[in-house]
């Protein structure tokens, strides 16, 4: 019998709602909530404990609430660690992610877990671990569970898995080789002639390498009057200050942040740095300005060149970023600049 | 063009007194072999012959090249232009033995393009040849001049094998074949209205012939195809000897001579031909490496497919890698001149999966077959017998394998197991068709 440990928010763990939000980490004995149906669904497992958080404590105090979880976790026998399901619950999603993310480097156990497609926790987690694609809510619960537990009685007996669509979790960006049965009808040459009728006769088929259509942007129209007009200035050179509040990853990133230099004449070596981890950083740790240029859009302003400089410049990681990532975070940030009238941007790299 | 092919059935092969076939048992008088081999070709200065039976525990590496052994009835050469006097592939009469092959083992010293066949256990699935008896021929050769190289032509050990097939197949001449396959190429223009009315669909094959220098490419009636533009032959010339397989591109990549002899996709066109298409040929192309040879190559294909009138095609690739730019190329071209496309090739993505899948990609391919993956990591259990020498994947910069690695090791360890990249299988990917691999996200 195998051992698995199930993570929880405090609504699934029975503790409360939203007014329970903050409860800290505790681990209990056993299967609650969502856990009993695991233990129907799991096939040579069984749900050991549970681990209970406040979807509150794990999203504002992140570190604390992954430190302490580890630390119950590090001394139990565990062959797998199941997050959720978490639904459609945006900061549930999110703990689940970390939850599972921590298990997964820190203790070396496989994880798993669920989720809606329209949850920030899909985005900012689905390349480190298997996440199925999960309902939108609790009514999916059975449903849910169900594919999660398919999937680890596969892994658990060993039993070849075939992948991200035959599976039913979120593709993780990595393709692999996959045996099909030994016969004629599973050949490429068989698959090939197939595919080409099916390509004649106008029939629906599936190529096996999906090539991603490249989001060409037209090159926007002149601004007609510069020294009218408010200039933004964006970067994927990952300059930010030196805290890094918002958690930018340093390569695939997922996050971005709007940094205010209102009053700035340019960005102090100290104040900001840059995350990016694909150069090195010392250039632009000891002068962020060379990514970013403040100093030099400020001269432009006091020469009135441009009319002025929009309030807040925003940052991103450029290196290892999906398209699709950046097309989120770009329609995420481009409120902000409409809001302000602002006519141009610059963008910047590395 | 009508070529027909006599099968013989090889349920087991034997060493003894006189060659002969009886009752699916091929006996080989394995002296008399030896000594006429080493007599076509004073740089062979050993050989040996060993079998190797599917579910054998047994790894042979470094393996350079896979052949059918065949007669053809007329007494022409098996390989015009290679083992004999050039003279018309496409049409007659063969014999062959099927459910073996010739399988050529360097004996000591392996190259870039050479590969390994695990005849049981879990490698046995990474190839085609371990379902087939190999009949493996080891040597060495006095071949200084790239003892040491990564890339060798493996001259005096390919030929034998090529030689060696034709010795093999002679055994069949006078014998009843079990069944016959027919491959019928009508002349295309004298069509009936029927199979006019049919869609029009070409194979375009692009074998390796990246090397400048002579001698390591694979050869179209002997010709080395580096120094080749693209023309249009029948089918049944490929499954005929027309082609032989080099010495160079990664193992998995590469195309033997075996597969073109029984080019799958070929195979699978000619099921569906005068069905659901008219199979109007081959347009035989190449792989070089300049972007003016890739462009011209593209171009000559692109022209012979619309004054053939070809409305479909398929586009395969003998490689990877640098060959992507024309197997994409090739595709795009057709696509713009309004001859859909499907594209069988492998894929090289990286250890972890998450590389780009080809060198360069095009949204214009959108009907992709993907046969394996070159950079999948294998670790795999010593095997009770080797044929060849393991060593060559340590020292001879066989691709795939490797001698030394901070974390991985070498290649082939101590205890005889082995750890390489899938690139090093021979043939593994079988992009000429036999692959039951695909490629998903995982």
């Amino acid at each position: 019998m195998k051992n698995v440990i199930l993570y929880l928010n405090q609504f699934f763990g029975g503790v409360g709602g939203e007014d329970k939000a903050d409860q800290e980490p505790f681990i209990v004995e056993g299967a609650i909530g969502p856990g009993l149906a695991y233990n129907a669904a799991l096939k040579d497992a069984k749900i050991t404990h549970t681990v209970v958080c406040g979807d509150n404590f794990m999203g504002s105090n992140t570190d604390e609430a992954v430190r302490r979880i580890m630390e119950m976790l590090k001394d139990k026998p565990m062959d797998y660690f199941i997050a959720g399901p978490a639904f459609q619950a945006g900061r549930y999603t999110v703990a689940c992610g970390n939850i599972c993310k921590a298990v997964q480097e820190q203790l070396g156990v496989p994880v798993i877990t669920s989720m809606n497609e329209e949850t920030p926790g899909v985005n900012m987690f689905k390349k480190d671990m298997i996440i199925m694609k999960g309902g939108n809510s609790a009514a999916r619960m059975r449903k849910d569970v169900g594919a999660v537990c398919k999937y680890v009685n596969k892994v658990l007996a060993g039993e070849p898995v075939l992948g991200a669509d035959a599976e039913g979790y979120f593709p993780r960006g990595n393709r692999h080789e996959l045996f099909l049965e030994d016969k004629r009808e599973n050949t490429a040459a068989y698959r090939g002639v197939q595919m080409l009728i099916k390509k004649m006769n106008k029939q629906p088929y599936q190529t096996e390498l999906v090539i991603p259509k490249k989001d060409l942007v037209p090159i926007a129209p002149a601004i007609k009057d510069l020294s009218k007009a408010t200039i933004a200035m964006l970067n994927t050179g990952g300059i930010v200050p030196v805290d890094n509040p918002d958690r930018i990853q340093s390569a695939s990133a997922t996050r971005w942040g709007r940094y205010d230099i209102s009053g700035m004449d340019r960005l102090e070596a100290g104040v900001f740095k840059t995350i990016h981890a694909g150069f090195d950083p010392a250039a632009a740790n000891d002068d962020p300005n060379v990514i970013m240029p403040i100093d030099a859009m400020r001269a432009y302003e006091r020469e009135g060149k441009i009319g002025r400089l929009h309030p807040f410049f925003y940052t991103t990681v450029g290196t290892g970023t999906t398209e699709a990532e950046a097309r989120r975070m770009a329609k995420e940030i481009i409120p902000f600049l409409q809001e302000d009238h602002v006519d141009g941007v610059i963008m910047l790299s590395t | 063009m009508k070529l027909s092919i006599g099968n013989l059935y090889v349920r087991d092969v034997v060493f003894g007194e006189a060659d002969s076939f009886a009752d699916g048992v091929l006996t080989i008088n394995k002296q008399a072999a030896i000594d006429y081999l080493m007599g076509e070709d004073e740089h062979i200065t050993s050989l040996d012959i060993v079998v190797a039976r599917p579910g054998d525990d047994t790894r042979i590496v470094p393996v350079i090249e896979t052949i059918e052994a065949r007669c053809r009835m007329d007494g022409r050469a098996l390989f015009p232009g290679v083992t004999g006097e050039l003279a018309p592939c496409g049409d007659g009469e063969l014999k062959a033995f099927k459910g073996c092959c010739v399988t050529v083992v360097g004996g000591t010293w392996g190259s870039f393009g050479d590969g390994v066949i695990d005849m049981g256990g879990e490698g046995a699935k990474h190839t085609y040849w371990s379902k087939l008896i190999n009949i493996c021929l080891v040597g060495e050769t006095d071949e200084e001049f790239e003892r040491y190289e990564q890339q060798k032509c493996n001259h005096a050990l390919r030929w034998a094998g090529h030689r060696f097939a034709e010795y093999l197949g002679r055994i069949a001449k006078d014998l009843e074949p079990e069944d016959t396959e027919t491959y019928v190429f009508d002349p295309v223009l004298k069509r009936s209205e029927e199979r006019k009315a049919l869609p029009n669909v070409a194979i375009v094959l692009q074998p390796q012939s990246q090397m400048e220098a002579l001698g390591y490419n694979d050869l179209i009636y002997g010709w080395d195809m580096n120094k080749y533009i693209p023309s249009y032959v029948s089918p049944t010339e490929v499954l005929d000897g027309m082609m032989i397989s080099g010495s160079f591109m990664p193992a998995s990549s590469k195309w033997s001579t075996y597969e073109f002899q029984n080019f799958p996709t070929i195979k699978e066109l000619f099921a569906e031909d005068g069905k659901t298409l008219n199979f109007v040929g081959v347009i035989m192309s190449n792989l070089n490496v300049a972007l003016d040879q890739k462009e011209r190559s593209a171009i000559m294909v692109r022209n012979i497919a619309l004054n053939l009138g070809v409305d479909y095609a398929i586009v395969t690739e003998e490689g990877y890698g640098n060959p992507d730019a024309d197997y994409v190329r090739c595709q795009v071209i057709l696509e713009d001149a309004g001859i859909p496309v499907v594209g069988i090739s492998n894929e090289c993505t990286g250890r972890d999966g998450k590389s780009q899948p080809l060198v360069t990609l095009d949204e214009k391919l959108n009907a992709l077959v993907s046969s394996g993956n070159v950079s999948e990591l294998t670790v795999l259990p010593a095997c009770k017998t080797v044929i060849g020498c393991l060593e060559a994947m340590n020292r001879d910069g066989m691709s795939g394998s490797w001698g030394y690695d901070e974390v991985l090791g070498k290649s082939a360890r101590d205890d005889g197991s082995i750890i390489m990249e899938d690139n090093n299988w021979f043939c593994g990917d079988h992009i000429s068709g036999f692959s039951v691999k695909t490629m998903v996200e995982m």
